[in-house]
């Protein structure tokens, strides 16, 4: 070991701060990139005992080696690319899709220090990177130059412009309450047990907040950007092999970034349920870890449970129902933090 | 160190190559739109320049303002560049030669 | 050289090169892409100058809506790209002679001593506890607060013309109101209809022949 710190110190500064950020990036990138090979399997898992089956089982021990004989599968699938499609663009777009859903994590909080870059408005950050997504879904749909990939990536780009406006609203209602943009501060604002969690007081810009996720991330029940029984596959339909797979990692990787930033901005991040004995033992990183947990199970949820919504309502559903219902309680807020004695409800 | 009259430099070689676009592209408004945008931009990277080696954050406050109005003229750009296609099924410059739509 | 210089070095060339291609490349979809990726490169800059906040609001305004926006439309026109290639070249000279005239002009003004790094030196970094954020909020509802509303009141004006510009009745498609779907009833649109049996009249010429 002597001689590993001796060499260490001998490197020059720049080397060693790139060196210990890449060791940080690793360290947040691979359980997460298990955790999103696990999430497939228990979404295949939880959805077939949902619908009374046993779901994969097959593969190792109760199909444990299941997502890793996927992901070998994937990789040895020929890679194909269209004849007429845009060679640059089409193997830009999977990169593109993935990389903000991957970013995004260098600002998420996994306890009171644990953070890889504490920046002053990580919020803004984290939003200005999800909207970022949806471009690699209209360059795959124009890439490919098919019919099918063009209408679903029309259709997503829509969808995620109209929902990303509800969702910036209701995190608007949540910087009012904590008074800041920074993650650690947000969650700090929120100590003190379960009462003192946003999701009461800012209850509907939750809902809102939750069901724009799901309709951000492309999934069921407004997953009409894939539609398999309308468009085949929508924007992916060009997409094998290892190309594919990318798309499929991004989309379960935003399920998982949504799932910690609703658990982050009203479940109370790291903090306990209750403030007392029992509960203050469990170390915070579990605690973040299960309420992350219990929000992407509703995804998975969600998917067994509603049929497909149909695109215009969609549209409706996020221009006419949701931004007013963020835009009034906002307002409420407002009203409330300072004209009336209940104020430091909403804080 | 960076000096400020590398940040003007960048500024104006951006504002030439929007202006060049602005004549290269006389026909399609499209590409007029997103000349108009570039050419904001390299203003805005002015105001920032200056307002940082100046201290002084009315610059920024004034590039929030160019953001907003920008924002605002390219959606109604885009509005009118729909209505026009619906219309006369061209976006050609020179197709525009009506008084009543 | 540092860090920071590498970094807006390398981000200055991109977003030159991203912009002369927006305004020279053949098919106004790649241009628009272009467009994005010089606006990302811009918000790099503006991190070189310390205005962070602006830079994510570069980034979440313009790559996130307003070009998800321009591609929308572009993609969505069927732009007749031959003719609008017509006489590209024609007015290449006069534009490229008035482009380096003004470079050359503000060259001249930068160079002749009045910014050099003598009258603005590069600004020390903020102390630890600066929030760029913070600051620009208190000036904007403070000092800037009638501008801030009148940019407000710009931006409805905004939504309110997009919206009355592309909107129309279209007598041809078959809208349902989904309000009025949800709430059908059996009875709107099921009848029981009750009918005695008939005889079945083709037994009994069968039997007969």
């Amino acid at each position: 070991m002597e001689w590993l710190t001796e060499v260490w110190f001998s490197t020059p500064q720049w080397f060693q701060v790139t060196a210990y950020s890449l060791i940080k990036i690793v360290a947040i990138m691979l359980p997460l990139i298990l955790a999103v090979a696990y999430y497939t399997f228990a979404e295949r898992k939880i959805i077939g005992y949902m619908q009374i089956r046993i779901g994969p089982n097959r593969v190792g021990p109760r199909g444990w080696l299941q997502p890793i004989a996927d992901v070998v599968k994937l990789m040895f699938k020929e890679a194909l690319i269209p004849a007429k499609a845009n060679r640059f663009l089409f193997l830009l777009a999977p990169v593109l899709t993935l990389t903000p859903a991957l970013a995004a994590w260098a600002v998420i909080p996994f306890s009171d220090h644990l953070v890889l870059a504490d920046i002053d408005a990580s919020l803004l950050y984290v939003l200005a990177l999800t909207s970022m997504g949806v471009y690699g879904v209209i360059i795959a749909g124009w890439a490919s130059n098919s019919k099918y990939a063009f209408l679903g990536a029309m259709r997503s780009a829509a969808q995620i412009v109209a929902y990303e406006i509800a969702m910036g609203f209701a995190l608007v209602g949540v910087l009012m309450a904590a008074g800041s943009l920074n993650f650690g501060d947000i969650i700090n604002g929120q100590q003190g047990g379960i009462h003192q969690w946003y999701v009461w007081p800012l209850f509907p810009l939750f809902l809102v907040y939750f069901i724009s996720g799901v309709a951000e991330t492309n999934r069921a029940p407004f997953d009409v950007a894939e539609g398999e029984s309308e468009i085949v596959a929508g924007f992916h339909v060009e997409y094998s092999g290892m190309n594919f797979a990318v798309f499929f990692l991004a989309e379960y990787a935003n399920m998982i970034l949504i799932s910690t930033l609703t658990a982050v901005m009203f479940l109370g991040g790291w903090h306990p349920v209750f403030e007392f004995a029992p509960f203050t033992w469990i170390p915070p990183l579990a605690w973040l870890l299960g309420k992350i947990v219990f929000v992407a199970f509703f995804f998975l949820w969600f998917r067994a449970t509603f049929p497909r919504y149909r695109y215009d309502q969609i549209m409706r559903l996020g221009w006419k129902v949701f931004i007013p219902v963020t835009l009034v309680w906002i307002a409420v807020i407002g009203i409330c933090t300072f004209h009336t004695p209940i104020g430091h409800w909403f804080h | 160190m960076i000096p400020l009259t590398h940040y003007l430099v960048l500024g104006a070689i951006l504002f030439a190559i929007s202006m060049v676009g602005i004549f290269l592209n006389r026909k399609n408004v499209v590409i007029l739109l997103m000349a108009i945008e570039l050419l904001l931009l390299a203003v805005n990277i002015n105001f920032v320049a200056f307002s940082h080696y100046l201290q002084d954050p009315a610059g920024e406050i004034f590039v929030f303002f160019i953001l907003t109005v920008a924002a605002a003229e390219s959606a109604i750009g885009l509005a009118i560049l729909i209505v026009l296609f619906r219309n006369r099924r061209s976006v050609n410059v020179e197709d525009l030669d009506l008084l009543k739509g | 050289m540092t860090f920071t210089q590498l970094a807006f070095y390398f981000f200055a060339t991109v977003l030159i090169f991203a912009a002369a291609m927006v305004v020279s490349i053949r098919n106004p979809v790649k241009a628009a892409l272009f467009l994005v990726l010089a606006f990302f490169s811009a918000a790099c800059v503006w991190i070189t100058l310390e205005a962070e906040f602006l830079a994510i609001v570069l980034v979440l305004v313009y790559v996130g809506a307003v070009m998800v926006l321009f591609l929308f439309v572009v993609m969505m026109l069927d732009i007749n790209l031959a003719r609008m290639r017509e006489g590209f070249g024609e007015y290449l000279p006069i534009g490229g002679l008035i482009a380096v005239l003004m470079v050359l002009e503000i060259a001249i003004v930068l160079t002749s001593g009045g910014f050099g790094e003598e009258q603005f030196p590069r600004p020390e970094g903020h102390p630890a506890g600066f929030s760029d954020t913070k600051e620009l909020g208190r000036l904007i509802y403070t000092a800037y607060v009638y501008p801030f509303e009148l940019a407000a009141v710009i931006l409805l004006v905004a939504i309110v013309a997009a919206i009355a510009l592309t909107l129309r009745k279209r007598p041809d498609t078959k809208y349902l109101d989904p309000a009025r779907q949800v709430t059908v009833k059996k009875a709107d649109r099921l009848r029981v209809v009750k009918m005695p049996a008939e005889k079945r009249a083709d037994r009994t010429t069968e039997g007969e022949a």
